[in-house]
Order: structure tokens, then sequence, then C-alpha cells
């Protein structure tokens, strides 16, 4: 791994680019829809042509296999910039509402506008798409850009701040390296929108900053995310992709399925399943094969270890396991037997909110009890973590888990003001609102309030 | 003006635990039931049209008709809104095709956030509780209210009629100053509506932040009106002056300050007399005739502002804090450092501000804070276009002031220090909704696409 502190962007150089940035942004530079869509076209380029330094970066950094950055991270950071170079004039392009008798003579619209210098903060796990993607989003709205990546991830973000100036337009989309020191300092400058991805703590802390500016934020957070299982589901293919979805990145993921909740009689059959979904996985151990990331540092490690050491439940296979109040993200499943599922959502219900919620069923029934007695950010049902990436739905946490959304369309509107427009011919004044003014007369009010005065639904007869 | 009573300190967590109780009991889930709420309160608010008159009349001596016309009626037509759409925005959505995902049903669910708190401000105080409470209400919410102690007839109305139409497991009033506010904002909420004043939006957020708690913000600042000499003069005056007059210019959306070219100064401000002397023709205003400033602490203040102006005093400046009556007041010759510059005025007072041109009106503009507003009068396309692409504001009017916000169909929301999130129609209901994504995978997706996610990675694969 490289020596980031290097790289650590020097304290009293933070707010001259904040300055930077917000200059630009003032010139107009980013307004114009071509100059978005050609920063969009040069970032895809960017990860293009670089797609096995990245890989290397993050074996270096996370020691993730190259197919699963390419399966995970890469093809899910072109897929969304290329989705915002293809829909910008789209997203961009003022809106009409729907026709409206009484307001229609005002033109009114909805014009799409960059909120101005906006600042990403993304964390260590998947440290090229939680940067990349929003600032796609970003961008296509037409903001300038502050760009934080981890500092966990070292190599990534050398990587990164020296690919940024090459591809892109320096102007307005600038990197600052560091940790603390360096976060707080910026945290200081306002803002006029807040994305951070990470856990909650630090969240709290980037809100309250965020206050002191009235800055609107975006907090993508974690939680403890879990899975309910109906003994009436495909149970191989459940345990499969629960292994698998806690084993990507080592568990070191928002979405990982954190812990499951089975039938008490039902605990032996799937964990048996779940142990043979494992094998299925990684038929070699994975400290020989390579196949599984390594946690990011020592500190997460010696946490991890803890967790395991201090469990009450019964180690099935690989190591202890607990259940802890704090996310795990880490390559440990806990297996909850309860007794049904009432008890299975009210467990959950106990918690915090989580991102997301996974449910393994083939019952309808069964699904729609879980959904419509539970909230989490997402639910998702016998699949693990893929929806995040699906066309067309908004990704985001409720609760503990966070707010706003992160992806696709939702993302650009995210970075982006509507600002409502109406116009108001004269001619209007003579026809009804010059009722508006005083020496009120009865007459015209009387029209006006015609006009204006809804008629309301009689009450049901009790 | 009746006293308010407070709520006791050690109540309000219980009332806060009651709601919670409330929205896990899944009694706001049914669109029905929502609906049959809503239905009430539009009750609420008709049965009693003349007891909110009289309240408005009590706490700012402001005349019937205004408060039917940009109070009541508008609270009135936005439950009734809420009402006939709540269906529609409630219902789940499904995603567009897509040939790789379809497969997976995905589809968004309108979720209720939970327990969330309306406060509302003094000026339009059943309006913008309403503006909130509203949307909460069709999210499927169960809702805190906190109005403004500053109007005690009014919110003393609403904590009386409230139990009287709407379910007191779902929807309560706290009353109260800065304990009571402080002790709410102490407790967890899953949404917090605010619209108000930047000072107390600030400490709403940092209380906020520490439960993680999503934020709607519709705060002010100095809307400014820009003056293009070629606009029709008579009706642009007209109303300019209709909005600093109504409510005795306390509100949101108030024209704040006009920015005139020079040498068009003195014309404008013939023309706001031409329109002073069309609104008033008979009498002076007067308190009844023209609402009064919400309390002698405002008062105070606007007395400050136009006392130490060193603008000129075109019409009015007459302040008398006693009655909390100012009248009309037009100033002109203010410069950009001059006191009525330097907070939202809030009151009936317009300043004017001469400019070179438009380049240097925009650059005026550009130098402060975005505003909510921001009004143009102008008959040239070309202007307006180059002072809106220029400029950053909450909204963009051309030609009118202060009812885009009642225009049905677009959002209404600040930008920088005007606030952040949106209100009115659907927007409102957003606000108080976790849009909650979910897909269905059957087995044999993995057979087909996606069973190359699965390890051991063979070596082809890799890139």
């Amino acid at each position: 791994m490289s020596d980031l502190n290097a790289l650590y962007t020097p304290l009293e150089k933070i707010p001259q680019v904040h300055e930077g940035l917000k200059k630009a942004f003032r010139s107009g530079k980013t307004r114009p829809i071509a100059f978005r869509k050609t920063q969009l076209l040069k970032l895809c380029h960017l990860v293009q042509d670089n797609l096995q330094r990245f890989k290397d970066a993050l074996l270096a950094d996370l020691g993730r296999p190259a197919n699963e950055t390419d399966f995970l991270e890469l093809n899910g950071v072109l897929i969304e910039v290329k989705k915002a170079y293809d829909n910008v004039e789209k997203w961009a392009s003022t809106e009409k509402p729907p026709f409206s008798l009484f307001w229609f003579s005002m033109s009114p619209h909805i014009r799409k506008e960059p909120k101005g210098v906006v600042l990403l903060i993304s964390p260590f796990n998947y440290p090229v798409y939680l940067l990349l993607c929003p600032l796609a989003a970003a961008i296509a709205a037409g903001n300038a850009v502050l760009l934080k990546p981890s500092e966990l991830c070292t190599t990534v973000a050398a990587l990164l701040t020296e690919l940024l100036p090459k591809y892109l337009d320096t102007e307005v989309y600038e990197i600052v390296n560091g940790g603390v020191e360096e976060t707080t300092k910026i945290l200081e400058l306002p803002f006029n929108h807040i994305l951070y991805t990470g856990n909650g703590n630090v969240g709290r802390i980037v809100a309250t900053a965020a206050a002191k500016h009235l800055t609107p934020v975006t907090l993508e957070l974690g939680g403890k995310s879990p899975c309910v299982i109906d003994p009436d589901c495909d149970v191989k293919v459940a345990a499969k992709r629960i292994m698998w979805g806690r084993l990507v990145n080592s568990g070191q993921l928002c979405i990982s399925p954190d812990y499951v909740l089975v039938p008490k009689d039902f605990q032996d059959t799937f964990v048996e399943a779940l142990k043979q979904a494992y094998e299925e996985l990684h038929p070699t151990d994975p400290l020989k094969s390579g196949m599984l990331s390594r946690i990011v540092n020592e500190r997460h490690v010696l946490r991890l270890k803890r967790l395991l050491d201090n469990t009450k439940g019964t180690v099935v296979f690989g190591n202890k396991v607990e259940l802890s109040e704090r996310e795990i993200f880490g390559p440990i499943l806990p297996v909850v037997p309860v007794k049904d599922v009432d008890a299975a959502i009210e467990f959950i219900n106990e918690r915090d909110n989580p991102l997301v919620l996974y449910v393994f069923t083939r019952n309808r029934d069964f699904k729609k009890k879980v959904l419509n007695n539970t909230l989490s950010g997402t639910a998702s049902i016998n699949e693990v973590i893929m929806g995040c990436q699906a066309e067309g739905l908004p990704f985001g946490g409720v609760g503990a888990s966070g707010y706003g959304y992160t992806t696709g369309q939702a993302a650009f509107n995210t970075f982006t003001h509507m600002r409502s427009t109406v116009e108001n011919p004269t001619w209007a004044d003579s026809l009804l609102l010059h009722a508006r003014y005083t020496p009120y007369k009865s007459a015209p009010l009387r029209r006006l309030t015609w006009m204006l005065r809804p008629s309301i639904p009689p009450l049901p007869k009790d | 003006m009746s006293k308010l009573e407070y709520t006791s300190l050690d109540e309000i967590p219980k009332i806060h635990e009651l709601l919670r109780a409330g929205f896990k009991s899944g009694k706001t889930r049914p669109v029905a039931y929502r609906k049959h709420q809503l239905l009430q309160l539009a009750y609420l608010l008709k049965d009693n049209r003349q007891r909110f008159r009289d309240a408005f009349s009590a706490d700012f001596k402001r005349p019937y008709e205004e408060s039917d016309m940009l109070e009541i009626d508008p609270s009135i037509g936005c439950v009734v809104e809420a009402y006939d759409s709540v269906a529609k925005w409630a219902a789940r959505e499904r995603a567009p095709f897509d040939q790789l995902w379809f497969a997976m049903s995905p589809a968004i669910r309108k979720e209720p956030r939970g327990t969330v708190l309306v406060v509302a401000p003094f000026n339009y105080p059943v309006l913008l509780l309403v503006n909130g409470f509203v949307g909460a209400i069709a999210a499927g919410c169960t809702v805190l209210l906190k109005p403004s102690e500053l109007v005690p007839s009014i919110s003393g109305l609403l904590a009386e009629l409230l139990p009287q139409y709407l379910d007191q497991d779902l929807y309560r009033i706290v009353n109260g100053a800065v304990p009571e506010m402080t002790k709410i904002l102490e407790l967890k909420w899953d949404h917090i509506f605010y619209t108000g004043g930047g000072r107390v939006a600030q400490i709403i957020s940092i209380a906020a932040a520490k439960h993680l708690t999503p934020l709607t913000l519709e705060l002010g600042g100095k809307s400014p009106v820009v003056i293009d000499p070629g606009c029709d003069l008579n009706v642009a005056a007209r109303r300019i002056l209709w909005g600093k007059t109504i409510n005795a210019g306390q509100v949101c959306l108030a024209p704040d300050y006009a920015l005139v070219p020079k040498d068009f100064q003195d014309t404008f401000v013939a023309a706001m007399q031409r329109a002073f002397n069309e609104f008033f023709p008979t009498e002076s205003p007067r308190p009844g005739v023209m609402s009064c400033i919400v309390s002698q602490q405002h008062a105070s203040r606007l007395k400050r502002l136009v006392d130490e102006t060193k603008g000129t005093i075109v019409f009015g400046g007459q302040v008398d804090v006693e009655q909390q009556f100012i009248s009309p007041t037009v100033v002109k010759d203010v410069a950009g450092d001059d006191v009525l510059m330097s907070e939202e005025i809030f009151g009936p007072i317009l300043p004017v501000v001469p400019v070179k041109d438009v380049d240097e009106a925009i650059e005026f503009i550009n130098a402060r804070d975005s505003p909510l507003a921001l009004y143009v009068f102008s008959r040239d396309s070309a202007f307006k276009a180059k002072v809106f692409d220029n400029t950053q504001s909450g909204m963009a009017v051309a030609n009118e002031v202060v009812i885009g916000m009642a225009v049905h169909g677009v959002p209404f929301g600040g930008t920088g220090a005007s606030g952040h999130g949106y209100s009115t129609g659907k927007w409102s209901f957003d606000a108080f909704t976790h849009l909650r994504a979910t897909f269905d995978n059957p087995s044999w997706v993995d057979t087909l696409i996606f069973n190359r996610r699965y390890p051991p990675y063979s070596v082809c694969l890799v890139a």
C-alpha cells in the first residue's frame, strides 16, 4: 500500500480549493449540458482505460479478487456513469406540470438547477463505486464537486488523485485527501449539498456540521440487514445467495445480509444448507485461494475477533458467532432461531430500521406480511445485494440507515434544486385577480372566492 | 389577545410516546382512514371559518377578506387536494421496463416515515401548518404539531378544535415557547418539517442531526424584485405593493426590496405612490383595514430599520410600536450596506435600491444569500431569461409576487439559506414518505444470468 500521508492535502489549502470551486461554479461553466456530457464521457473513460489498475489497487488495499471487483464495483460504476451520460438531457430538462384550469395561464414550469458546490465523502469498502457514482450524478446535475475518498484505501485514493486531473476539468472537480483533521476542516466550509456514505456515528458529525450552514445532507448509512427465512423457500438457492452476499468483500458491504432469522425447528436444516453453500463457493480454504477479500485494517479485524470471542452462540463452521448491537461488517453470519414469523417481525421492529430487509419465501402472503409490518431502506425477496443497481429504483435508507437516495435519476435529483417558475400575465388582474386589492369590493371577491374555494365532499354517515 | 395555555414539559415525552404507539398500531396504514382524517380536517376549517377570522383579527387585526382569501380558503384547498390525490400518491409504483431487471419485479412502495414533527410560524399560522400537516396525514404518519406562540388566539383555537375533529391517537398539538420547543427537539422524530427563520432552523438542524432525522426547511430571506423599465409599470407597482401590505408584509414570499435602474427610480416610486392611493383612496391605512405587526418586539425591530435608514422615505414611515402598526412605506436611494438591507424585513417597508443596469442587479443578488423567491417585472423574454439564468433562488417568478406558492403542480422550496426540501401538493406527501424499493428474484435467474457471480472464480472470468 502506498503512503497516503504524502498525499494528504495541507490544511491551509482546503479553503482555497473550496473557494476555487465556488468561483468556477459561479462562472457558469457547468451549466451547458454539452459540458456535463463531455465530463461524464471522460469519467467513463477514466474507469474503462484503467480497469486493471483499479483491480490491482483493490487487491492491494482489500485483497479483493479481480472478478469480484469487476462484477460488483467496476461494472456498476460504468453502468451508472453511462446512465448519467445517456440521460442528462432528459433529467435536466425543464418540466411542465399537468394542466390545471385555474393555473395554466401562469405558465408554471420546473427548472432543474444545480445546487452549487457539493461534497462527496466515500467509505473504504467500495471506494470507487461509492465515490464515482455520486460524482456522475453531481456532474450531470451541473454542480462543482469536492471529493473526499477514504484514507483507509490508500492505493485507490492515490490512483483517483492521479487520474482525476488527467480526465476531468479540475476547475470544477477536485479531490481532497486526508484523515479526521482534514475532513473536519472540510466540514467547516459551506456546501450546497453533502453526500456521506459510511456509518451512523460519523453521519451524526456530518449532519451537525452541515446544520451550521443549513446544508442539505444525504446519508447512506448501514445497519443490521436481517434475512427472514420461510421454510417454504428454495432452500438451496437461498443459502447460496445469502452466503455469497455475506462473503463478498468479506462482508464489508452496507447491504450485506447481516443476520438470519429462522423458525427454531428449521434452524438445523438451514445451517446445513449454509454449510453446503459455503463449501461450493469456497472449496479451497480462502486463505490459500485468495478468493476472499481481506478485512480493511487491523482495527476492524480486532473488532470482529472480539465479536467472535464473546459470542454465546454455537459455532457451526468457520469461527464463533455473536449477535451484537452493531453492524458486523465482516464475514460472520449469526443465525437467530425464533418461534415464528411474528416473532421475527417483532425482533426486527425492536431494532433500528435496516438498510435492506431480505426475505426468502415462495409464499406471497408470507412476503406481504413481513413487508407490511416492517420498515427498511429497501426490501429484497429471494435475492441479496443486487437490487441496488436495479434500473429505476431509488436506493436509500430510512431511520438509522440514513435518508436521501443515491441511484439513477434519484441521485440526479439529490444534487438538483427544482426551481419553480410562474409568470402572471397582466390581464389576469382585469379578469379576476383585481379582487385581491383593497378596498375590498364584495362582488369581485365573491367571483374570486367562487373560483378558489374548493367544494368539500360530504362526510360519510357513521 | 387571549392567553395561550402551554403544554406542561412532562406531558411532552408522553405525547411523543403516544404518537409512536399510534403509528405502531397500524391505524394510519389504510388510505381510506387517511382520507377520512383529511376530510375531518377540511371540516375543522370550514365549520369554524368565523372563529378563525376572529382569531386572526385578535392576533393581527387582519381583515376577514384577507384571512379568507389568503389563509382559510387556500388551507381548505390544500386539504381537499390531498384528499382527492392521496390514493394515487400512496400507490405502489412499478419501475419502468428494463430488460435486465424486469424479471425481478422492481417496484417502489410508499412508506410513511413514522412519527413526525411539524413546526409552524406566526405569519400564516394555519396555512403553513396545514401545508406540512396534510402531507404527513396523507403519507400515513402520526404527527405532532407545534404552532407559534406569537399568535395565541389561533394556536389556542387549533388546540381546542383538533381533538374534536381528528384522531387523538395520531395527531396532537403542543403549545409553548422556547423551553417546550427544546423539550420537543430532544426527542426522536422520523422527519421534522419546519417553516420559519434561519436562526431557529439551525437549532432544529443540530438537534435533528443527533437522531439522524431528515428535515424540510422552509425558510425566508430577502426576495429581490428586479424592475425592467419596459414593464407594465402600473400593474407591477400594484402587485408589489399588494405583496407588502398583505399581512403587513409578514410573508416569507414578500417582495423584500426592489432593484431599479438609477434613472428610472423616480418613475418607479411615483407608480408606487399611485398604487398606494388606489389601495387607500379615502382613509389612511389603519389596524383592521391592514394587518398589524405580530408583536411589539417585531414592531420595535422595524421601527429601528425606519429610524436608521440612510435612504429617503418617499411615503409612509409612521410606526406605532404600541399599536404594532406600520403604514406602508417606500424608501428610495437605499445602498447595499443600509440597515434596511441587513436582514429580511418582514414588514410593510419597501427599500428601493438604484443600480446601474441589470448586470449590476444580478451581481447585487448573487453577492447575497440565495432568496426564497426572485421576482422580475418585465415584458422582455431576454431580460427575464438573463436574470433567471444568472441567479439562484427557491422560485423564479415573473410579473407577480407571492402567489407562486399556490400554483398547483410545482414544488415550493428554497435553496441555500432559504432552505431545502419541498412542499405543497404531492411534495408535502413526498417529504414524509420513504420510497422503499423492492424486488423479487426468482430462482431461475441464477441459471440464466447471474451464475457467474459465485466463486470459485474461474481463471477465464478474470479480465
